[in-house]
């Protein structure tokens, strides 16, 4: 495949994250409204160590390795976990609220979207997780446009946003199982497959997406990856402290994290015990792969260089002093703008 | 196999597999070969599939009648599961098509190719009535056409389908269609996909190489 012009990309600071999910319900509500789309969560924030969504994706093949397009499977709805009705009549209106329960309508459900939160790994007082927000990585070799038998994907010139285009799609899903994110998700009532726009026609406003604007932590940079005033490619290519998930999926994602820096252990003393990390370093690297270590290794230097009172312009960038310069340029305000529906 | 004439019977009672005008039509008992997953368009869906059973339903009995201006089929196979409805992401519908050479040279087994295209009656179970009216130029290219050409019906009972695809044999289009009339010999082919199996695009059993089908006319009412 021919690399697009341009890409435009996301790095996520997993340092900051702190699990709200204001991404994933401005996601919701901008999107995912439709018919058949109840299930769906283009932006899903996981606790790790956890199953993730769908339950145990990691799992499920696809992807390449050393180029070769590896089986996949399909999750099922219930992987994914299904859109719970509940008794908001009955609680709200019907008079008994000081009687009946809020609780989910029909059988009882053993799973659902963020069913282990905060479950996490290790045991106290070394226990550990942190949060992992994901969207479709627009990967550079995108695993489910390969898969296709009917060219409905498309990873766009421009910016290499990758879309699926409904009009071609016939629903067979084999862009489902090769996915290797598991970020693509199936629509029963028009039997076309869906996932995350990159929020595009914000984009091609100058607004950046939902996710990345909605978020109260400043979690979520974007921009060109060849942007060299803007701080994806200092992140990336600069600092290097970004690095994809599961790398060794082979489908080279845009989409980038910041690993996350654990408070140090407790001895069985009750003292602090720097010897090893709280995330065990294996953790990290089963994620992201080995050069997590060196990106964890530049953001400790720097981190120890502004605690000795010296400046860091990576510890400004991740700070993100000023709000809209995480945005590479899509800054626009979009209220500011008339929207109309196409 | 000859597409028996029955000259005056409605488009109603052939949409009907239990008509008797069936039992008055020869049977072609086929036998499907799955598509092999090395003949699959993507290296994905090669991979996922190799080594996998494909091509769940393995016979089909199969007629044809007409009534000089309507050609339909009849495909009978068994299938345990009725699956007709998307209940489940992993959740595939049963399906079948009749296969048409629409030029002389079109090859059956890779769907046609540029110029020599295949035309494909359509049906699924969770479309009632309807029927998709299809053209491929190759593997992957298929196409629908104008909607409503193609009407189809099925019925499972007993572990069984029973189905009914059935279209005009001249249809007015600028697309290249199988254009049919009595008396002409033609070849036709037979798809049919097990949703239980999660069986659907290539992922399919096929009969192969044309069948001849011959559809039969009334010498009398030639002028
Ligand atoms: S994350 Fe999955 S759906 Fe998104 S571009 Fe990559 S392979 Fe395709
Ligand atoms: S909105 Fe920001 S902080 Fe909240 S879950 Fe999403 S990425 Fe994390």
């Amino acid at each position: 495949m021919t690399a697009g012009k341009r890409q435009l990309s996301m790095v996520l600071d997993l340092n900051k994250c702190i699990g709200c999910q204001t991404c994933t319900i401005s996601c919701k509500r901008l999107w995912t409204r439709g018919d058949g789309m109840d299930y769906m969560w283009w932006n899903t924030v996981n606790t790790k160590p956890g199953r993730g969504t769908p339950r145990d994706w990691e799992q499920m093949g696809g992807g390449f390795r050393d180029g070769v397009a590896q089986p996949g499977r399909l999750p099922t709805g219930r992987d994914f976990g299904e859109a719970w009705e509940f008794n908001h009549n009955e609680v709200f209106h019907g008079g008994k609220g000081d009687k009946v329960h809020l609780e989910i309508k029909g059988e009882k459900p053993d799973w659902g979207p963020n069913w282990d939160e905060d479950q996490g790994a290790g045991d106290y007082p070394n226990a550990y997780y942190f949060y992992l927000p994901r969207i479709c990585n627009h990967c550079t070799h995108p695993a489910c446009l390969d898969a296709c038998p009917r060219k409905a994907i498309m990873k766009r010139e421009e910016d290499g946003i990758v879309l699926i285009d409904e009009d071609r799609c016939r629903g067979y899903r084999f862009c489902m199982e090769a996915c290797p994110y598991k970020k693509i998700y199936f629509n029963h009532v028009a039997n076309v497959a869906q996932k995350c726009i990159f929020c595009f026609p914000r984009i091609e406003q100058g607004v950046a997406n939902a996710c990345a604007r909605q978020c109260p932590g400043r979690v979520r940079f974007v921009g060109y990856r060849d942007d060299e005033e803007a701080p994806i490619w200092k992140l990336v290519d600069k600092w290097k402290v970004a690095i994809p998930l599961h790398p060794e999926y082979g489908t080279d994602p845009n989409v980038f994290y910041v690993p996350p820096i654990a408070p140090p252990r407790i001895d069985a003393n009750g003292n602090l015990d720097e010897s090893k990390p709280r995330i065990p370093n294996e953790y990290l690297v089963s994620l992201f792969g080995p050069s997590v270590l060196d990106a964890l290794k530049i953001l400790e230097a720097e981190m120890s260089k502004t605690r000795g009172g010296e400046k860091s312009e990576l510890m400004d960038l991740l700070i993100a002093y000023k709000w809209k310069e995480m945005f590479g340029g899509f800054d626009r305000d979009p209220a500011t703008i008339e929207w109309t529906k196409g | 196999m000859e597409a028996h004439l029955a000259s005056g019977t409605g488009v109603e009672q052939l949409l009907d597999p239990d008509d008797p005008v069936w039992a008055r039509a020869g049977e072609d008992p086929l036998q499907l070969i799955g598509t092999p997953a090395g003949l699959q368009p993507t290296a994905a869906i090669r991979n996922t599939w190799a080594g996998k059973k494909i091509g769940a339903v393995e016979r089909v009995q199969v007629r044809a009648v007409h009534n000089g201006e309507i050609l339909a089929f009849r495909l009978e196979w068994d299938d345990a599961t009725q699956n007709d409805s998307l209940t489940d992401t992993t959740a595939f519908i049963d399906a079948a098509a009749i296969a048409l050479p629409a030029s002389p040279d079109a090859v059956a087994a890779t769907m046609g190719a540029p110029g020599a295209a295949v035309n494909t009656w359509y049906w699924r179970a969770d479309e009632k009535d309807g029927g998709r009216h299809l053209l491929a130029e190759g593997l992957g290219t298929t196409r629908t056409l104008d909607s409503g050409a193609v009407r189809s019906s099925g019925v499972w009972k007993d572990g069984r389908w029973r189905v009914v695809i059935a279209r005009a044999l001249q249809v007015k289009t600028s697309e290249p269609v199988a254009q049919l009339e009595p008396d002409q010999v033609t070849g036709y082919a037979v798809a049919v996909w097990d949703g239980a199996q999660q069986e659907r695009a290539g992922i399919k059993g096929f009969s192969g190489e044309w069948r001849e089908l011959r559809l039969a006319f009334e010498p009398m009412a030639r002028k």
